[in-house]
């Protein structure tokens, strides 16, 4: 694979810059990393607000007919929670020059794109627009409760929410509807000046521009920034307490169960990789435990499938179930949980687990998008690490391992979403 | 056996193309610096197939959802089923059913022959019982249900339901939980044997993978065998909606609104270059630099939601605007009023340019991704093209192609509106 490259900017501020000239395209993103606990409204809408328009391009008219010019140089924005940093995130793809029609220089007027929203925003007598931000306003709260129509979305944020509603990660990371509502265009303004200032920053390149180059222009727009990064420390809970259970009623046809576990983990450092490889047996893929016996043996569902977030300590469960069979749902989930504690699980098992993550981990070096997230999304961590070094970690777990990793994993918070729609009801 | 190489130099990209003895067409674009490889075995065979065609020629209904409910069942066998062989070998292994396909996959970056082996043997191998009927009918049963809780899956149905009088698009590709009670086991064996010959079907593969290595494991798996390609009944339908309105109560907070125009049309295909110039006319009207798209969202009609989408296949075609909106009917209505517009001004010089860059860029981008090869590589196939066609227009359509397009779709007749409002409690 092509070699990574990383390059101080400024303080907190560093590029990690990918050199390959097989794709299509490059890519540009900025990772920006606050503690989950300002003004988070303040930042979600800041991140939309800059990728609607800039000094240059005035309006979003304007700059998505500039966006056409670049051969539909693709534009995204979005929000992220990861452990407890709040993570905004803006990049930008653009076909390489090698392929415009007119032998235009695409990946460079991408790339001053992406700076010029980012460091100058369209303000007015220095500030941003009321109109933009109200317009903002508008859309962050449809997008956010757009999300969580989706009744799969709805129940696993509804559990973390209520599983975590003492800690900061239990919070949206959109901030409250109040919290929008009430937003204004100096708050906007502050989540600007503070973002420059203080969130950890990671550019990612991935393309056939030269890093140094690329250095060279960011060093330049930080070296007027005081900057004074701000650290995230993010809480963790390693046993869950007395198993808490919530449920709401909706006019939905499929209940969904969402059960969160904490994952044995009473601070970053204690994450171990047999952790993950533990939670794929449980219920990665169509070989995990769960996928084989909660769906295919007992025909409960269509999906039953956990996940674990290291960067908080949260293995959760996830299943699309008729409301009836509840029960019989939790109880088959965890009679394997404790299958896989008690190491009631085959070596073919758990050697599909480290193929397929194995085999994800080289997938990443085949999409710039993937690759540029893989990056991005260690900006916190001391070391980046690239697939391969993370394959050899993963390499590295035993089966032993994983009966260890199970039995510190235990249950904190069951929800269900209990669909109370009959059938008929959907009749025209 | 009859082999090319097809070649794009503008791209930098080549494929091979293959007619096996078996009868199966192979398609092998090469990568050599990627990692994986993406390869799909597929069948012309989707949700709209709602008939087979007897030995006399006459069409017989077979219930709705069985291409769906087949491609479940195929990945089981007698000993091992696919999912355990691929387990083995780390791939990563899924299928689909879309409207006019049926596709299987996998993705890996070792052992590709083994892989390809274990895909093409599991496909030709189907077995089914009426317990493993039965038990499917259950997961499937609840993948229905599923669906039916998501609003932007539910708004497209009901539009379908109400631009189509009888077609067979507005039936959900899984079926109804009521048609796939009927499936059997033997059912299952006739539609296998009367859709899944080999020259109804393509293999279609993209990534580090040499045309020697896909043929080295064909010729050893493929079963030649007497089967055709199917045909598929065209009726055309009348050029005005069955309904141009409905409705449906959902739990969300925002209602959803899709707006479809229907395509009268009097052959089932739609052609590379039709689709293009539909594809700029939808950008130009309502994509994100238009005046149309900044109206809508500075009135607060709309939000990042919203979406526009050429949908079309065998024997339908439409043009679809939609997303979420406090005020449905006034943002359909807006939509309307600038189609409209458009069709009685044409399209400028400028707007044409504009969207076209925008689609090549497109185009270009999509040669990143070795699964979406493969994908356009089977689609290609199937429609009786070739890959770099899509490219190839695009450089070479004129506005007076996009503006001829213009005059034959998006008559205000022929539009329905589907809207998915919250429930009222």
């Amino acid at each position: 694979m092509s070699d990574l490259r990383q390059i101080e900017i400024a303080q907190g501020v560093d590029l990690c810059a990918v050199k390959t000239d097989m794709f299509k395209t490059g890519r540009i993103s900025v990772t920006m990393a606050l503690p989950l606990g300002g003004d988070i409204a303040a930042n979600a809408a800041l991140v939309y607000i800059l990728r609607r328009s800039c000094a240059k391009y005035p309006d979003f008219t304007s700059l998505n007919g500039h966006l056409d010019e670049l051969y539909g140089a693709a534009l995204s924005a979005s929000v992220t929670k990861l452990g407890e940093a709040q993570t905004v995130n803006l990049s930008i793809s653009a076909i390489d020059d090698r392929f415009a029609l007119g032998g235009d220089s695409v990946l460079e007027s991408a790339a001053e794109l992406l700076l010029c929203m980012l460091f100058e925003p369209k303000l007015v007598d220095a500030n941003f627009t009321q109109e933009d931000v109200d317009i903002e306003k508008r859309l962050l709260l449809e997008r956010m409760l757009s999300e969580l129509d989706d009744k799969t979305v709805y129940a696993m944020r509804r559990c973390q929410e209520l599983m975590c509603a003492d800690e900061p990660f239990g919070q949206s990371r959109y901030g409250t509807r109040e919290d929008i509502l009430s937003l204004t265009p100096d708050r906007i303004y502050a989540a600007w000046k503070n973002m420059l200032a203080t969130a950890v920053i990671r550019f990612v390149a991935v393309g056939s521009a030269d890093a140094d180059e690329i250095a060279r222009s960011l060093k330049k727009r930080f070296e007027s920034i005081e900057r004074r990064p701000a650290a995230t420390s993010t809480r963790f809970i390693a046993e869950a307490g007395e198993m808490k259970y919530h449920s709401e009623e909706m006019a939905v046809k499929q209940g969904k169960l969402v059960m969160g576990f904490r994952a044995g983990m009473a601070r970053k450092d204690d994450y171990d990789s047999a952790m993950t490889v533990m939670c794929d047996v449980f219920g990665g893929g169509t070989y995990s435990k769960l996928f084989s016996h909660v769906r295919e043996k007992m025909s409960l569902c269509y999906y039953c499938s956990s996940r674990l977030d290291k960067e908080k300590g949260l293995m959760m469960v996830q299943s699309g179930i008729e409301t009836e069979n509840e029960e019989k749902a939790r109880a088959a989930i965890l009679e394997q949980l404790d299958a896989v504690r008690s190491g009631d699980f085959t070596s073919d098992t758990f050697n599909a687990s480290i193929m397929s993550i194995n085999e994800t981990l080289r997938s990443y070096d085949d999409s710039p998008e993937v690759l540029c997230q893989w990056y991005s999304m260690q900006l916190l961590e001391d070391v980046t690490k690239t697939t391969e070094e993370r394959m050899a970690e993963i390499n590295a777990v035993t089966q032993e391992q994983i009966s260890e990793a199970a039995n510190k994993v235990t249950l904190d918070t069951v929800f269900m979403l209990i669909g109370t729609k009959e059938d008929g009801e959907d009749e025209n | 056996m009859k082999t090319e190489i097809i070649e794009n130099g503008r791209l930098n990209e080549s494929y091979y193309r293959a007619e096996h003895p078996s009868g199966l067409t192979i398609l092998v674009l090469t990568k050599p610096d990627y990692t994986g490889s993406h390869a799909i075995f597929a069948a012309k065979y989707g949700s709209i197939d709602t008939k087979i065609q007897d030995a006399d020629g006459a069409f017989r209904d077979i219930p709705a959802g069985t291409a769906h409910f087949l491609e479940h069942k195929l990945f089981e066998s007698e000993d091992l089923d696919a999912f355990e062989r691929f387990a083995k070998t780390g791939a990563y292994a899924n299928a689909f059913t879309s409207f006019d396909r049926t596709a299987y996959i996998f993705s890996c970056s070792q052992s590709f022959k083994e892989n390809l082996e274990i895909l093409l043997d599991f496909v030709q191998s189907p077995y089914f019982s009426e317990e493993t009927v039965r038990k499917e009918q259950g997961i499937i049963g609840q993948e229905i249900r599923m669906y039916k809780d998501v609003a932007g899956w539910q708004v497209m149905f009901n539009l379908l339901g109400a631009l189509y009088h009888e077609n067979s698009v507005k039936i959900d590709i899984a079926g109804t939980e009521e048609s796939i009670a009927g499936i059997s086991a033997d059912m299952l064996y006739g539609c296998y044997k009367n859709f899944y010959s080999l020259r109804n079907m393509v293999l279609a593969v993209a990534g580090n993978v040499t045309p020697e290595d896909v043929l080295e494991v064909a010729d050893r798996l493929l079963k030649a065998e007497e089967g055709k390609a199917v045909q598929r009944e065209f009726k055309r339908e009348p050029a005005k909606p069955a309904r141009t309105y409905v409705e449906e109560s959902l739990a969300v907070s925002t209602p959803n609104f899709l707006l479809g125009y229907k395509e009268d049309i009097s052959t089932p295909e739609r052609s590379v270059k039709e689709s293009l110039c539909t594809e700029i006319i939808h950008e130009v009207i309502a994509g994100k630099s238009s005046p149309l798209y900044k109206r809508l969202l500075e009135d607060g009609l709309i939000n990042a939601g919203f979406s526009f989408e050429h949908f079309a296949g065998y024997g339908f075609a439409c043009s679809f605007f939609g997303g979420e909106s406090a005020k449905p009917q006034e943002t359909a209505d807006e939509i309307k009023k600038e189609v409209a517009r458009i069709k009685e001004t044409g399209i400028s010089g400028q707007s044409f340019e504009r969207a076209r860059r925008k689609l090549y860029g497109g185009m270009v981008m999509m040669y990143n991704d070795v699964e979406d090869i493969a994908r356009d590589l089977m689609e290609a196939h199937f429609s009786g093209t070739g890959l770099f066609d899509t490219v190839e227009t695009c450089v070479s359509l004129t506005l007076e192609d996009v503006n001829g397009r213009l005059r034959e779709i998006l008559d205000g007749d022929t539009a329905a509106l589907s809207i998915i409002n919250p429930i009222v409690h």
